[in-house]
């Protein structure tokens, strides 16, 4: 642990002292208030708008914060490790007493502090929306969380590409890519595997009466089997942080079973909603998509709403960023039996 | 020139204890380039070594699998009794090293600099006392408190070097240490690198300034493409018989030269530097002196044209086509 701060506090003085970050911190800040501050106006002169201001300028002040983010991260992290190399630092750290891990988990420790640090700055603009009213205090602390935890999973992955690859702008161009993956990406897998596994299915019904012709009654519909799909989407940053926020207000649906020949299912009816909130907006459609595809039923009954998806989706993600840390370390083992072509060592 | 053919043996197989470094039969390959093959190295407690031989011969790669960083593929190798590669830890606290090219934190003081180094190696509480120490011994007190790159070159490389001593290390291993160091930087490096060695290190330069190791080394291993080609102790090789080129300087020199004419000395053309006279030993060559003094021949100075290491160095390492 001594040693892991050792590094940490080496990595994060060299980072702060390096000019571009307080402008990129400066850059940072003024985005988020003209967002914010536009967000705000465009909101006091919308119509239609029941709920609390607040709940819309909190979910999307939090949706935009974590889109910045992610395009700032792998600009922070991407190079640390093959960047020292290139400098010629790497090589009379791993002589000393640190070990492997004591580097790559102080240079983990560091990115993510300055990840934390961009958080921060964000906190004037949250007080903000929360002076607006509607956003509880526990939507905040937890959605605070889950993006510190996502900002520290990007770091992680930039971390082990830097220390995969040689050259400092393809593990920065391959951060990117995995950016880009984890969000647009999964989308895009989601949207594509969900077409392709769309399955035709016979409705059988039973019209009223004896005199039933031969080939009655038949029909066919495509049916979406999301309920196998949807994990697919659940590695999103942006679905983890909004399924992970807790609701602000909703009352309990009403629920009833329907038992069609053998099978029974639950139906519910829920309350119309209360207001624009983005990430309870999010968080709902991604959890129907658990749901088992819906009976052609009335209007206002739909399938119970499948469970939470951010757990899975927080899951992989964390698991990935462990992964990666791993690579990290194994990377910067020494002796080294293998060398990359072109590498130097010191 | 003689050579002595039991000298050409390498050292023995065995790594003794006693040595602070002490590696056997090193094997290193990059693909299909073999940078080691079955290099012997050793390296005694109280003398400082020199490492020679030409560019691509493999002393980088060897420096750094005796620095924990390379694992080697064959070969034994101990750092202060410890093998690098299963007791890396216990090898890293007695080594200290400098690698040819290397580059500090430019956002750090140099006093941070060499605190951050005191932490990396466990140091605590000591680390604060002992960069002073070593902001004294690199002169680089006027220095402390600003940032690493308005440094010289040669301060860089100075705070490079008393970076690998932070833990006072029982090994030291510098590679090209004297490149980019003004003379006085490098008279200054020999003086701590003597120093050192008598207190008792183990001290390894590879360079290939052979003037400076003449000076530097007690002891020095020759190695060519991955081999140990030879070693020789610097005292033994002033002493080594043999014919060697000498330049005499006198206040006259058309005297200097009507009296080598007169003793039969065949000499080059003499040129503004002085006059080459080949001679075959120090007798010789002490003989020669005598005798111009006796004829009454101004000299000002006699003085072998090529270090003797140079001469080893390429008998050793040329003669292979």
């Amino acid at each position: 642990m001594k040693g892991i701060l050792t590094v940490a506090r080496l990595e994060l003085t060299v980072r702060i002292r390096a000019g571009r970050w307080r402008w990129l911190l400066a850059g940072w800040f003024v985005v988020l208030v003209v967002f914010t501050a536009l967000l705000r106006v465009a909101l006091s002169n919308a119509t239609g708008l029941d709920g609390d201001r607040g709940t819309v300028m909190y979910g999307g002040l939090q949706l935009f914060l974590l889109g910045l983010a992610l395009l700032v991260m792998p600009a922070l992290t991407a190079q640390s490790i093959n960047g020292d190399r290139e400098r010629g630092t790497l090589g009379v750290l791993q002589v000393t007493e640190l070990s492997a891990f004591d580097i790559a988990a102080g240079k983990l420790l560091a990115a993510w502090g300055t990840a934390c640090i961009f958080l921060l700055v964000s906190a004037p603009l949250v007080a903000w929306s929360m002076v607006e009213g509607g956003v509880p205090v526990i939507r905040v602390v937890t959605v605070t969380f889950v993006v510190a935890l996502l900002l520290g999973v990007i770091c992680a992955i930039s971390l082990g590409l830097s220390a995969l690859l040689s050259r400092g702008t393809t593990s920065s161009v391959l951060s990117y890519l995995c950016v880009f993956g984890l969000t647009v990406g999964t989308l895009i897998l989601f949207g594509l595997v969900t077409a392709a596994t769309t399955q035709t299915r016979v409705v059988h019904f039973s019209p009223p009466g004896n005199n039933v012709p031969a080939g009655c009654c038949n029909s066919t519909e495509n049916v979406e089997r999301t309920d196998l799909t949807w994990w697919l989407l659940a590695p999103n940053p942006f679905v983890v942080l909004a399924d992970a926020a807790p609701v602000t207000t909703q009352q309990p649906p009403t629920c009833h079973n329907v038992t069609t020949g053998a099978s029974t299912s639950t139906y519910c009816t829920y309350p119309a909603q209360n207001g624009v909130d983005p990430l309870g907006d999010i968080s709902r459609s991604v959890r129907s998509l658990r749901a088992p595809p819906a009976l052609a039923v009335g209007p206002n009954l739909s399938p119970r709403r499948g469970g939470l998806v951010w757990p899975y989706g927080l899951g992989f993600d964390v698991l990935l960023g462990g992964f990666m840390l791993t690579v990290a370390t194994r990377r910067l083992r020494t002796p080294r039996r293998k060398l990359a072509r072109g590498v130097r060592l010191a | 020139m003689v050579v002595n053919p039991v000298a050409e043996e390498p050292p023995t197989a065995s790594p003794s204890s006693g040595d602070g470094v002490a590696a056997s039969g090193v094997w290193r390959r990059f693909g299909a380039v073999e940078a080691l093959r079955g290099v012997d190295f050793t390296a005694r407690y109280g003398e400082v070594t020199g490492l020679v031989g030409p560019n691509g011969a493999g002393k980088t790669t060897l420096l750094l699998v005796l620095a924990t960083l390379l694992m080697p593929d064959a070969g034994t190798v101990r750092i202060a009794g410890h093998d690098p590669v299963t007791e890396t830890r216990a090898a890293r606290t007695r080594l200290g090293w400098v690698p040819d090219v290397f580059g500090v934190y430019d956002n750090l003081t140099a006093r941070e600099y060499l605190n951050f180094a005191g932490a990396a190696y466990g140091l605590g509480s000591r680390a604060a006392a002992r960069a002073e120490e070593l902001l004294s011994l690199s002169r680089l007190r006027d220095y402390a408190d600003r940032p690493v790159h308005v440094l010289s070159r040669g301060q860089k490389q100075r705070l490079g070097f008393v970076r690998s001593l932070v833990h006072e290390p029982r090994v030291l291993l510098l590679d090209e240490p004297a490149a980019g160091l003004d003379p006085y930087s490098r008279v200054e490096l020999r003086d701590i690198l003597r120093r050192l060695a008598a207190q008792g290190a183990a001290v390894v330069v590879s360079s290939h300034v052979l003037s400076d190791l003449e000076q530097l080394a007690d002891r020095v291993v020759f190695v060519d493409r991955g081999v140990t080609v030879g070693e020789r102790r610097i005292d033994d090789m002033a002493r080594a018989p043999g014919p060697r080129m000498w330049r005499l300087r006198a206040l006259n020199q058309s005297e200097l030269v009507t009296a080598l004419d007169l003793h039969n000395y065949p000499h080059a053309d003499p040129t503004p530097g002085g006059v080459d006279v080949e001679l075959v030993s120090d007798e010789a060559a002490a003989g020669l002196i005598a005798g111009l003094v006796r004829d009454g021949v101004h000299v000002v100075s006699c003085a072998p044209l090529t270090g003797s290491l140079e001469a080893t160095y390429l008998e050793l390492t040329g003669e292979q086509g």
